[in-house]
Protein backbone atom coordinates (compact mmCIF):
# COMPACT_ATOMS: atom_id res chain seq x y z
CA UNK A 1 0.00 0.00 0.00
CA UNK A 2 3.17 2.62 -0.66
CA UNK A 3 0.92 4.44 -2.66
CA UNK A 4 -1.62 5.41 -0.51
CA UNK A 5 -0.66 7.95 2.61
CA UNK A 6 -2.46 7.93 5.66
CA UNK A 7 -3.27 11.32 7.32
CA UNK A 8 -4.02 12.27 10.48
CA UNK A 9 -7.87 13.72 11.46
CA UNK A 10 -6.13 17.02 12.06
CA UNK A 11 -4.26 17.09 8.73
CA UNK A 12 -6.46 18.66 6.65
CA UNK A 13 -5.60 18.81 2.51
CA UNK A 14 -6.49 22.58 1.95
CA UNK A 15 -4.31 25.50 3.93
CA UNK A 16 -6.45 27.38 6.44
CA UNK A 17 -8.60 30.39 5.39
CA UNK A 18 -8.83 28.42 2.04
CA UNK A 19 -11.54 26.11 3.57
CA UNK A 20 -14.25 24.95 1.91
CA UNK A 21 -15.89 23.69 5.38
CA UNK A 22 -14.44 23.34 8.33
CA UNK A 23 -15.30 21.42 11.24
CA UNK A 24 -13.07 21.80 14.31
CA UNK A 25 -13.84 19.68 17.55
CA UNK A 26 -17.66 19.08 16.72
CA UNK A 27 -19.17 17.00 19.51
CA UNK A 28 -22.93 16.09 19.11
CA UNK A 29 -25.60 14.04 21.65
CA UNK A 30 -28.88 13.27 21.30
CA UNK A 31 -30.29 13.20 24.64
CA UNK A 32 -34.03 12.04 25.68
CA UNK A 33 -35.34 12.07 28.73
CA UNK A 34 -34.32 9.09 31.70
CA UNK A 35 -31.80 8.09 29.01
CA UNK A 36 -28.06 8.59 29.11
CA UNK A 37 -27.12 10.48 26.26
CA UNK A 38 -25.88 8.94 23.11
CA UNK A 39 -23.00 10.61 21.48
CA UNK A 40 -23.30 10.59 17.96
CA UNK A 41 -20.06 12.55 17.01
CA UNK A 42 -17.15 12.61 19.38
CA UNK A 43 -14.83 15.79 18.73
CA UNK A 44 -14.93 15.87 14.76
CA UNK A 45 -12.03 17.79 13.46
CA UNK A 46 -12.08 18.16 9.48
CA UNK A 47 -10.98 20.39 6.46
CA UNK A 48 -12.55 19.92 3.30
CA UNK A 49 -11.00 22.06 0.30
CA UNK A 50 -12.89 24.55 -1.74
CA UNK A 51 -13.15 22.18 -4.26
CA UNK A 52 -12.49 18.99 -2.84
CA UNK A 53 -15.00 15.66 -3.08
CA UNK A 54 -14.98 14.53 0.18
CA UNK A 55 -16.43 10.49 1.19
CA UNK A 56 -17.93 10.05 4.81
CA UNK A 57 -17.61 6.74 4.56
CA UNK A 58 -19.06 4.33 7.86
CA UNK A 59 -21.52 1.64 9.11
CA UNK A 60 -24.77 2.56 9.46
CA UNK A 61 -25.21 4.36 12.86
CA UNK A 62 -21.76 5.96 12.71
CA UNK A 63 -22.83 9.74 12.77
CA UNK A 64 -22.26 10.61 9.37
CA UNK A 65 -25.82 11.50 8.85
CA UNK A 66 -25.68 13.49 11.45
CA UNK A 67 -22.63 15.43 11.01
CA UNK A 68 -23.80 16.23 7.38
CA UNK A 69 -27.23 18.17 8.50
CA UNK A 70 -25.10 20.07 11.10
CA UNK A 71 -23.08 21.27 7.51
CA UNK A 72 -26.24 21.71 6.09
CA UNK A 73 -27.26 23.68 9.82
CA UNK A 74 -30.49 21.76 10.05
CA UNK A 75 -29.62 20.82 13.57
CA UNK A 76 -27.63 23.38 15.86
CA UNK A 77 -24.17 22.48 16.51
CA UNK A 78 -24.15 22.05 20.37
CA UNK A 79 -20.47 21.84 21.04
CA UNK A 80 -17.56 23.21 18.53
CA UNK A 81 -18.04 25.13 15.50
CA UNK A 82 -18.16 24.36 11.73
CA UNK A 83 -17.22 27.82 9.21
CA UNK A 84 -17.71 28.08 5.48
CA UNK A 85 -16.54 30.89 3.25
CA UNK A 86 -20.08 32.53 4.42
CA UNK A 87 -19.26 32.34 7.92
CA UNK A 88 -20.10 29.51 10.73
CA UNK A 89 -22.81 27.38 10.10
CA UNK A 90 -25.81 27.97 12.32
CA UNK A 91 -28.77 28.04 9.61
CA UNK A 92 -29.75 26.38 6.53
CA UNK A 93 -28.37 28.46 3.61
CA UNK A 94 -28.65 28.45 0.01
CA UNK A 95 -25.27 28.33 -0.66
CA UNK A 96 -25.46 24.38 0.94
CA UNK A 97 -28.14 22.19 -0.91
CA UNK A 98 -28.70 18.85 -0.32
CA UNK A 99 -29.86 15.69 -1.60
CA UNK A 100 -31.65 13.52 1.23
CA UNK A 101 -31.31 9.73 1.39
CA UNK A 102 -35.45 10.00 0.93
CA UNK A 103 -35.49 12.12 -1.91
CA UNK A 104 -37.77 14.65 0.21
CA UNK A 105 -39.49 15.70 -3.20
CA UNK A 106 -42.85 18.62 -2.87
CA UNK A 107 -45.49 15.57 -3.79
CA UNK A 108 -47.51 18.19 -4.41
CA UNK A 109 -45.46 19.72 -7.81
CA UNK A 110 -44.69 17.69 -10.64
CA UNK A 111 -40.83 17.23 -11.34
CA UNK A 112 -40.77 20.71 -13.28
CA UNK A 113 -42.24 22.47 -10.68
CA UNK A 114 -39.70 20.76 -8.26
CA UNK A 115 -36.91 21.60 -10.06
CA UNK A 116 -38.29 24.80 -10.76
CA UNK A 117 -39.44 25.70 -7.00
CA UNK A 118 -35.35 25.87 -5.80
CA UNK A 119 -34.48 27.84 -8.86
CA UNK A 120 -37.06 30.45 -8.07
CA UNK A 121 -36.28 30.54 -4.66
CA UNK A 122 -32.51 31.46 -5.69
CA UNK A 123 -33.99 34.25 -7.73
CA UNK A 124 -33.03 32.78 -10.58
CA UNK A 125 -35.44 34.40 -13.62
CA UNK A 126 -38.14 33.20 -15.00
CA UNK A 127 -36.98 32.19 -18.62
CA UNK A 128 -33.16 31.10 -17.35
CA UNK A 129 -35.36 28.52 -14.30
CA UNK A 130 -37.32 27.14 -16.92
CA UNK A 131 -34.40 26.60 -19.11
CA UNK A 132 -32.46 25.30 -16.33
CA UNK A 133 -34.81 23.03 -14.78
CA UNK A 134 -34.92 21.48 -18.58
CA UNK A 135 -31.25 21.05 -18.87
CA UNK A 136 -31.27 19.30 -15.40
CA UNK A 137 -34.31 17.22 -15.70
CA UNK A 138 -32.41 15.90 -19.02
CA UNK A 139 -29.07 15.14 -17.30
CA UNK A 140 -31.04 13.05 -14.71
CA UNK A 141 -32.66 11.59 -17.55
CA UNK A 142 -36.09 12.25 -16.61
CA UNK A 143 -37.22 14.06 -20.08
CA UNK A 144 -40.91 13.39 -20.49
CA UNK A 145 -41.56 12.76 -16.88
CA UNK A 146 -41.28 16.75 -16.13
CA UNK A 147 -45.04 16.91 -15.64
CA UNK A 148 -45.35 13.33 -14.04
CA UNK A 149 -46.07 13.50 -9.89
CA UNK A 150 -43.44 12.62 -7.38
CA UNK A 151 -46.25 9.52 -6.33
CA UNK A 152 -45.92 8.14 -10.32
CA UNK A 153 -43.03 7.93 -9.81
CA UNK A 154 -40.29 4.98 -8.92
CA UNK A 155 -37.85 5.60 -6.63
CA UNK A 156 -35.12 5.69 -8.62
CA UNK A 157 -36.57 8.76 -10.57
CA UNK A 158 -37.70 10.38 -7.36
CA UNK A 159 -34.09 10.36 -6.38
CA UNK A 160 -32.69 11.51 -9.50
CA UNK A 161 -35.63 14.02 -9.56
CA UNK A 162 -34.21 14.97 -6.26
CA UNK A 163 -30.79 15.53 -7.43
CA UNK A 164 -31.92 17.72 -10.65
CA UNK A 165 -33.60 19.99 -8.31
CA UNK A 166 -30.25 20.22 -6.12
CA UNK A 167 -28.24 20.37 -8.87
CA UNK A 168 -30.03 22.90 -10.53
CA UNK A 169 -29.26 25.86 -8.63
CA UNK A 170 -25.57 25.07 -8.54
CA UNK A 171 -24.72 25.26 -5.10
CA UNK A 172 -21.14 26.40 -3.17
CA UNK A 173 -21.40 23.58 -0.90
CA UNK A 174 -23.21 20.05 -2.48
CA UNK A 175 -24.04 17.44 0.81
CA UNK A 176 -25.74 14.79 -0.54
CA UNK A 177 -26.76 11.69 2.14
CA UNK A 178 -26.51 8.33 0.58
CA UNK A 179 -28.10 9.52 -2.91
CA UNK A 180 -27.89 6.92 -4.94
CA UNK A 181 -29.31 4.25 -2.36
CA UNK A 182 -32.70 4.03 -3.90
CA UNK A 183 -31.34 3.19 -7.34
CA UNK A 184 -30.18 0.08 -8.90
CA UNK A 185 -26.97 -1.23 -9.65
CA UNK A 186 -26.92 0.20 -13.27
CA UNK A 187 -28.47 3.45 -13.02
CA UNK A 188 -25.91 4.35 -9.76
CA UNK A 189 -23.26 3.74 -11.69
CA UNK A 190 -24.39 6.07 -14.66
CA UNK A 191 -25.11 8.46 -11.93
CA UNK A 192 -22.10 7.89 -9.99
CA UNK A 193 -19.95 9.24 -13.17
CA UNK A 194 -22.68 11.60 -14.25
CA UNK A 195 -21.84 13.47 -10.32
CA UNK A 196 -18.16 13.42 -10.61
CA UNK A 197 -18.64 14.43 -14.59
CA UNK A 198 -20.40 17.73 -13.30
CA UNK A 199 -18.57 18.38 -10.68
CA UNK A 200 -15.59 18.36 -12.84
CA UNK A 201 -17.49 20.57 -14.92
CA UNK A 202 -18.27 23.06 -12.28
CA UNK A 203 -15.77 21.99 -9.26
CA UNK A 204 -17.50 23.19 -5.80
CA UNK A 205 -17.12 21.09 -2.11
CA UNK A 206 -19.07 18.20 -2.53
CA UNK A 207 -19.60 15.78 1.32
CA UNK A 208 -21.10 12.45 0.06
CA UNK A 209 -22.19 10.56 2.83
CA UNK A 210 -22.44 6.70 1.75
CA UNK A 211 -21.67 2.98 3.34
CA UNK A 212 -20.34 1.73 0.14
CA UNK A 213 -16.70 1.99 -0.23
CA UNK A 214 -16.58 1.09 -4.05
CA UNK A 215 -18.80 4.18 -4.39
CA UNK A 216 -16.63 6.55 -2.00
CA UNK A 217 -13.77 5.65 -3.75
CA UNK A 218 -15.07 6.08 -7.22
CA UNK A 219 -16.44 9.18 -6.56
CA UNK A 220 -14.16 10.96 -3.93
CA UNK A 221 -10.42 12.83 -3.75
CA UNK A 222 -10.06 12.23 -0.02
CA UNK A 223 -11.95 10.12 2.46
CA UNK A 224 -13.13 9.90 5.65
CA UNK A 225 -13.46 6.34 7.48
CA UNK A 226 -15.69 6.79 10.72
CA UNK A 227 -16.47 4.89 13.09
CA UNK A 228 -19.36 3.90 15.45
CA UNK A 229 -21.06 4.92 18.77
CA UNK A 230 -19.24 7.36 19.56
CA UNK A 231 -18.99 8.71 15.83
CA UNK A 232 -15.42 9.65 15.27
CA UNK A 233 -12.98 10.04 11.64
CA UNK A 234 -10.58 7.02 12.44
CA UNK A 235 -8.84 7.59 8.85
CA UNK A 236 -8.71 10.12 6.39
CA UNK A 237 -7.20 8.60 2.78
CA UNK A 238 -6.17 10.22 -0.17
CA UNK A 239 -7.59 8.61 -3.32
CA UNK A 240 -4.43 8.98 -5.60
CA UNK A 241 -6.62 8.07 -8.62
CA UNK A 242 -6.78 10.30 -11.92
CA UNK A 243 -9.26 13.49 -11.92
CA UNK A 244 -11.08 11.93 -15.10
CA UNK A 245 -12.83 8.28 -14.15
CA UNK A 246 -14.86 6.11 -16.06
CA UNK A 247 -15.81 2.67 -16.85
CA UNK A 248 -11.34 1.49 -16.87
CA UNK A 249 -11.08 3.58 -13.46
CA UNK A 250 -13.35 0.34 -12.04
CA UNK A 251 -10.77 -2.07 -12.95
CA UNK A 252 -7.57 -0.30 -12.73
CA UNK A 253 -5.17 -1.85 -10.21
CA UNK A 254 -4.99 1.17 -8.00
CA UNK A 255 -8.65 1.46 -7.47
CA UNK A 256 -9.08 -2.81 -6.68
CA UNK A 257 -6.49 -2.18 -4.72
CA UNK A 258 -7.13 1.02 -2.28
CA UNK A 259 -10.97 -0.49 -2.71
CA UNK A 260 -9.60 -3.59 -0.84
CA UNK A 261 -7.80 -1.64 1.91
CA UNK A 262 -10.18 0.31 2.56
CA UNK A 263 -12.40 -2.20 3.01
CA UNK A 264 -10.31 -3.68 5.92
CA UNK A 265 -10.53 -0.71 7.88
CA UNK A 266 -13.95 -0.42 7.79
CA UNK A 267 -14.40 -3.79 8.30
CA UNK A 268 -12.10 -3.53 11.50
CA UNK A 269 -14.29 -0.72 12.76
CA UNK A 270 -17.71 -2.79 12.19
CA UNK A 271 -16.25 -5.81 14.17
CA UNK A 272 -15.26 -3.28 16.90
CA UNK A 273 -18.19 -1.69 16.67
CA UNK A 274 -20.35 -5.29 16.64
CA UNK A 275 -18.08 -6.24 19.77
CA UNK A 276 -18.43 -3.18 21.81
CA UNK A 277 -22.07 -4.21 21.61
CA UNK A 278 -22.25 -7.58 22.73
CA UNK B 1 -44.94 2.99 -13.76
CA UNK B 2 -43.26 -0.36 -12.77
CA UNK B 3 -39.61 -0.84 -13.96
CA UNK B 4 -39.24 2.23 -15.33
CA UNK B 5 -36.24 3.04 -13.44
CA UNK B 6 -34.56 1.17 -16.87
CA UNK B 7 -35.65 4.02 -18.74
CA UNK B 8 -32.21 5.83 -17.61
CA UNK B 9 -30.53 3.37 -20.33
CA UNK B 10 -32.86 4.99 -23.05
CA UNK B 11 -31.45 8.03 -24.83
CA UNK B 12 -32.65 12.04 -23.79
CA UNK B 13 -35.60 12.96 -25.28
CA UNK B 14 -36.39 9.45 -27.17
CA UNK B 15 -39.71 9.63 -28.44
CA UNK B 16 -39.94 6.05 -26.61
CA UNK B 17 -40.72 7.74 -23.29
CA UNK B 18 -43.86 9.70 -23.24
CA UNK B 19 -45.21 11.36 -20.17
CA UNK B 20 -47.15 9.56 -17.73
CA UNK B 21 -50.81 9.54 -18.50
CA UNK B 22 -51.72 12.48 -15.85
CA UNK B 23 -54.98 11.27 -13.76
CA UNK B 24 -57.60 12.52 -14.55
CA UNK B 25 -61.18 13.02 -12.91
CA UNK B 26 -63.54 10.10 -13.93
CA UNK B 27 -61.10 8.32 -15.66
CA UNK B 28 -62.79 5.15 -15.62
CA UNK B 29 -61.77 2.22 -14.51
CA UNK B 30 -62.47 -1.36 -15.46
CA UNK B 31 -65.91 -1.90 -14.08
CA UNK B 32 -66.16 1.64 -13.06
CA UNK B 33 -69.62 1.49 -14.99
CA UNK B 34 -70.79 -1.23 -13.68
CA UNK B 35 -70.39 0.05 -10.40
CA UNK B 36 -72.50 3.22 -11.09
CA UNK B 37 -75.09 1.47 -13.16
CA UNK B 38 -76.00 -1.01 -9.97
CA UNK B 39 -75.65 1.72 -7.78
CA UNK B 40 -78.14 3.92 -10.02
CA UNK B 41 -79.91 0.85 -10.17
CA UNK B 42 -80.55 -0.12 -6.35
CA UNK B 43 -81.79 3.88 -6.09
CA UNK B 44 -84.55 3.11 -8.93
CA UNK B 45 -85.44 -0.11 -7.42
CA UNK B 46 -86.18 1.94 -4.15
CA UNK B 47 -88.46 4.36 -6.21
CA UNK B 48 -90.45 2.40 -7.38
CA UNK B 49 -90.80 0.02 -4.35
CA UNK B 50 -91.66 3.52 -2.88
CA UNK B 51 -94.37 4.22 -5.90
CA UNK B 52 -95.78 0.52 -5.87
CA UNK B 53 -96.18 0.27 -2.07
CA UNK B 54 -98.27 3.53 -2.21
CA UNK B 55 -100.29 3.06 -5.40
CA UNK B 56 -101.19 -0.73 -4.44
CA UNK B 57 -102.63 0.55 -1.01
CA UNK B 58 -100.21 -1.97 1.06
CA UNK B 59 -99.93 1.55 2.78
CA UNK B 60 -101.34 4.31 4.05
CA UNK B 61 -101.09 7.36 1.62
CA UNK B 62 -101.40 9.91 3.78
CA UNK B 63 -98.05 8.08 5.68
CA UNK B 64 -96.55 7.36 2.53
CA UNK B 65 -97.51 9.22 -0.53
CA UNK B 66 -96.75 7.93 -3.96
CA UNK B 67 -93.20 9.12 -5.09
CA UNK B 68 -95.19 10.72 -8.14
CA UNK B 69 -97.60 12.66 -5.97
CA UNK B 70 -94.07 13.79 -4.17
CA UNK B 71 -92.63 14.77 -7.37
CA UNK B 72 -95.63 16.51 -9.34
CA UNK B 73 -95.81 18.44 -5.92
CA UNK B 74 -91.92 19.44 -6.30
CA UNK B 75 -92.50 20.54 -9.96
CA UNK B 76 -95.81 22.67 -8.81
CA UNK B 77 -93.22 24.60 -6.39
CA UNK B 78 -90.70 24.67 -9.08
CA UNK B 79 -93.04 26.11 -11.67
CA UNK B 80 -94.44 28.87 -8.80
CA UNK B 81 -90.82 29.45 -8.36
CA UNK B 82 -91.37 28.67 -4.49
CA UNK B 83 -88.62 25.76 -4.07
CA UNK B 84 -86.05 27.73 -5.51
CA UNK B 85 -86.37 30.19 -2.84
CA UNK B 86 -86.55 27.80 -0.20
CA UNK B 87 -83.44 25.46 -1.69
CA UNK B 88 -81.75 29.10 -2.44
CA UNK B 89 -82.26 30.02 1.14
CA UNK B 90 -80.85 26.78 2.85
CA UNK B 91 -77.96 26.41 0.40
CA UNK B 92 -77.46 30.28 1.52
CA UNK B 93 -77.23 29.47 5.13
CA UNK B 94 -75.52 26.29 4.88
CA UNK B 95 -72.33 27.20 2.85
CA UNK B 96 -72.16 31.04 4.39
CA UNK B 97 -72.13 29.13 7.91
CA UNK B 98 -69.50 26.74 6.33
CA UNK B 99 -67.50 29.64 5.13
CA UNK B 100 -67.27 31.46 7.70
CA UNK B 101 -66.59 28.34 10.06
CA UNK B 102 -63.42 27.12 7.52
CA UNK B 103 -62.17 30.79 7.57
CA UNK B 104 -61.49 30.94 11.12
CA UNK B 105 -61.65 27.32 11.85
CA UNK B 106 -58.62 26.47 9.79
CA UNK B 107 -56.28 29.50 11.03
CA UNK B 108 -57.51 27.87 14.28
CA UNK B 109 -55.90 24.74 13.68
CA UNK B 110 -52.86 26.39 12.01
CA UNK B 111 -52.01 28.13 14.77
CA UNK B 112 -52.69 25.15 17.44
CA UNK B 113 -50.00 23.53 16.00
CA UNK B 114 -47.67 26.59 15.79
CA UNK B 115 -48.30 28.31 18.90
CA UNK B 116 -48.67 27.02 21.99
CA UNK B 117 -50.71 29.70 23.89
CA UNK B 118 -53.53 28.76 21.03
CA UNK B 119 -53.16 25.19 21.72
CA UNK B 120 -53.85 25.30 25.52
CA UNK B 121 -56.64 27.64 24.89
CA UNK B 122 -58.53 25.85 22.10
CA UNK B 123 -57.06 22.13 22.87
CA UNK B 124 -60.21 21.92 25.59
CA UNK B 125 -62.59 23.99 23.89
CA UNK B 126 -62.13 21.27 20.66
CA UNK B 127 -61.98 18.20 23.23
CA UNK B 128 -65.23 19.22 24.80
CA UNK B 129 -67.17 20.99 22.18
CA UNK B 130 -66.41 18.07 19.46
CA UNK B 131 -68.83 15.87 20.80
CA UNK B 132 -71.40 18.21 22.10
CA UNK B 133 -74.47 18.32 20.31
CA UNK B 134 -74.05 22.10 18.99
CA UNK B 135 -77.80 22.45 18.14
CA UNK B 136 -78.58 22.69 22.10
CA UNK B 137 -76.59 26.13 22.44
CA UNK B 138 -79.92 27.39 19.63
CA UNK B 139 -81.86 28.89 22.46
CA UNK B 140 -78.94 31.23 23.51
CA UNK B 141 -78.20 31.98 19.75
CA UNK B 142 -81.53 32.91 19.14
CA UNK B 143 -81.46 35.13 22.58
CA UNK B 144 -77.90 36.71 21.77
CA UNK B 145 -78.65 36.84 17.42
CA UNK B 146 -82.23 37.16 17.24
CA UNK B 147 -84.94 34.64 14.93
CA UNK B 148 -83.44 35.92 11.78
CA UNK B 149 -80.57 34.57 9.33
CA UNK B 150 -77.91 35.75 11.59
CA UNK B 151 -78.18 32.72 14.66
CA UNK B 152 -78.88 30.23 12.21
CA UNK B 153 -75.61 31.06 10.10
CA UNK B 154 -73.67 31.29 13.25
CA UNK B 155 -75.67 28.35 14.60
CA UNK B 156 -74.22 26.51 11.40
CA UNK B 157 -70.42 28.56 11.41
CA UNK B 158 -70.56 26.94 15.05
CA UNK B 159 -71.12 23.46 14.45
CA UNK B 160 -68.99 23.27 11.23
CA UNK B 161 -65.89 25.00 13.02
CA UNK B 162 -65.34 22.21 15.77
CA UNK B 163 -64.67 19.55 12.86
CA UNK B 164 -62.54 21.70 10.76
CA UNK B 165 -60.64 23.36 13.42
CA UNK B 166 -59.42 19.46 14.32
CA UNK B 167 -58.71 18.31 11.23
CA UNK B 168 -56.83 21.42 10.72
CA UNK B 169 -54.46 20.72 13.90
CA UNK B 170 -53.81 17.13 13.28
CA UNK B 171 -52.85 17.95 9.07
CA UNK B 172 -50.73 20.52 10.26
CA UNK B 173 -48.91 18.59 13.29
CA UNK B 174 -46.12 16.49 12.87
CA UNK B 175 -45.57 16.92 9.19
CA UNK B 176 -42.83 14.83 7.95
CA UNK B 177 -39.99 17.56 8.44
CA UNK B 178 -37.88 16.61 4.93
CA UNK B 179 -39.89 18.49 2.62
CA UNK B 180 -39.54 21.95 5.23
CA UNK B 181 -35.88 20.79 5.25
CA UNK B 182 -35.91 21.05 1.71
CA UNK B 183 -37.33 24.46 1.25
CA UNK B 184 -35.43 25.51 4.23
CA UNK B 185 -32.27 24.16 1.90
CA UNK B 186 -33.33 26.55 -0.95
CA UNK B 187 -33.60 29.22 1.02
CA UNK B 188 -37.42 29.71 1.96
CA UNK B 189 -38.17 31.99 4.74
CA UNK B 190 -40.85 30.51 7.56
CA UNK B 191 -43.92 32.43 6.28
CA UNK B 192 -43.23 31.25 3.24
CA UNK B 193 -42.42 27.21 4.12
CA UNK B 194 -46.15 27.63 6.19
CA UNK B 195 -47.69 28.70 2.43
CA UNK B 196 -45.70 26.65 -0.50
CA UNK B 197 -44.85 23.16 2.23
CA UNK B 198 -46.67 22.98 5.40
CA UNK B 199 -50.06 23.96 3.83
CA UNK B 200 -49.91 21.73 0.63
CA UNK B 201 -48.73 19.03 2.27
CA UNK B 202 -51.60 19.18 5.05
CA UNK B 203 -54.13 19.68 2.69
CA UNK B 204 -55.45 15.91 2.45
CA UNK B 205 -56.75 16.54 6.22
CA UNK B 206 -57.79 20.06 5.74
CA UNK B 207 -60.25 19.02 3.36
CA UNK B 208 -61.01 15.34 5.30
CA UNK B 209 -62.32 18.51 7.93
CA UNK B 210 -64.19 19.98 5.35
CA UNK B 211 -66.18 17.37 4.28
CA UNK B 212 -66.83 16.32 7.43
CA UNK B 213 -68.32 19.36 8.21
CA UNK B 214 -70.76 20.09 5.34
CA UNK B 215 -73.09 17.71 5.62
CA UNK B 216 -73.14 18.60 9.74
CA UNK B 217 -73.94 22.40 8.29
CA UNK B 218 -76.43 21.24 6.32
CA UNK B 219 -78.12 19.07 8.90
CA UNK B 220 -77.83 21.93 11.45
CA UNK B 221 -79.23 24.34 8.64
CA UNK B 222 -82.14 22.01 8.28
CA UNK B 223 -82.80 21.68 12.09
CA UNK B 224 -81.91 24.92 12.58
CA UNK B 225 -84.58 26.48 10.09
CA UNK B 226 -87.26 23.18 11.44
CA UNK B 227 -86.93 24.72 15.28
CA UNK B 228 -87.55 28.55 14.38
CA UNK B 229 -89.49 28.69 10.98
CA UNK B 230 -89.58 30.94 8.37
CA UNK B 231 -88.55 30.10 4.78
CA UNK B 232 -86.14 27.82 4.02
CA UNK B 233 -86.76 24.00 3.38
CA UNK B 234 -86.68 23.28 6.90
CA UNK B 235 -89.29 25.67 7.88
CA UNK B 236 -91.31 24.66 4.92
CA UNK B 237 -91.51 20.91 6.04
CA UNK B 238 -92.61 21.98 9.58
CA UNK B 239 -95.25 24.36 7.88
CA UNK B 240 -96.64 21.37 5.61
CA UNK B 241 -96.73 19.02 9.03
CA UNK B 242 -98.65 21.30 10.96
CA UNK B 243 -100.64 21.41 7.84
CA UNK B 244 -100.88 17.10 7.86
CA UNK B 245 -99.42 17.92 4.50
CA UNK B 246 -97.56 15.03 4.04
CA UNK B 247 -97.11 15.28 0.30
CA UNK B 248 -95.34 18.48 1.25
CA UNK B 249 -93.18 17.02 3.78
CA UNK B 250 -91.82 14.19 1.47
CA UNK B 251 -91.37 16.94 -1.20
CA UNK B 252 -89.12 18.79 1.40
CA UNK B 253 -86.87 15.14 2.43
CA UNK B 254 -86.57 14.57 -1.92
CA UNK B 255 -85.49 18.29 -2.23
CA UNK B 256 -82.74 17.96 0.65
CA UNK B 257 -81.88 14.73 -0.62
CA UNK B 258 -80.80 16.48 -4.02
CA UNK B 259 -79.52 19.16 -2.19
CA UNK B 260 -76.84 17.65 0.00
CA UNK B 261 -76.38 15.06 -3.14
CA UNK B 262 -74.89 17.86 -4.93
CA UNK B 263 -73.41 19.58 -2.60
CA UNK B 264 -71.21 16.79 -0.96
CA UNK B 265 -70.61 15.71 -4.34
CA UNK B 266 -69.06 19.14 -5.63
CA UNK B 267 -66.96 18.93 -2.97
CA UNK B 268 -65.73 15.60 -3.00
CA UNK B 269 -64.67 16.93 -7.17
CA UNK B 270 -62.99 19.36 -5.30
CA UNK B 271 -60.88 17.27 -3.77
CA UNK B 272 -60.20 15.13 -6.52
CA UNK B 273 -59.22 17.74 -8.43
CA UNK B 274 -56.65 19.69 -5.79
CA UNK B 275 -55.00 16.25 -4.75
CA UNK B 276 -54.41 15.43 -8.24
CA UNK B 277 -51.00 15.04 -7.19
CA UNK B 278 -51.92 12.30 -4.63
CA UNK B 279 -51.86 8.56 -4.64
CA UNK B 280 -55.61 8.74 -3.32
CA UNK B 281 -56.67 10.24 -6.41
CA UNK B 282 -55.02 7.54 -8.74
CA UNK B 283 -56.60 4.20 -6.70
Amino acid sequence: MSALRQAPAADGAAAPGASGIRIDTVTHAYRSPGRPPVIALDRISLDIGPTEFHALLGPSGCGKSTLLYLLGGFIPVQEGAITTPKGRVTAPGPERSIVFQNFALFPWKTVRENVLYGLRKSGVGREESEARARDFIALVHLTGFEDAYPSQLSGGMQQRAAIARTLAVDPKILLMDEPFGALDAQTRRVMQEELRAIWQRSPKTVVFVTHDVQEAVFLADRISIMSSRPGRIQHILDVPLPKERGEDTLESREFIQLSEHIWRLVREQAVAATRGRL
Amino acid sequence: MAGSAQNTAVPVGAEAKPAPPRSRLGRRRPGAFLDLSVQVGVVLALCLAWEAGARLGAINPFLLPPLTDVLARIGEDAASGAVFVDLGLTLYRALLGFFIAAVIGIPVGILMSRVAVVRWFFDPLLSVGFPMPKVAFLPIFILWFDIYDTSKVIMVAFSCFFPIAAATYAGTTGLDKWPIWSARSFGAKEVEILWEVNLPMALPQILTGLQVALPVGMITTVVTEMLMGGRGIGGSMIMAGRFADSVGVFAGIVEIVALGFLVVKSLELLRARLLAWHPETRR
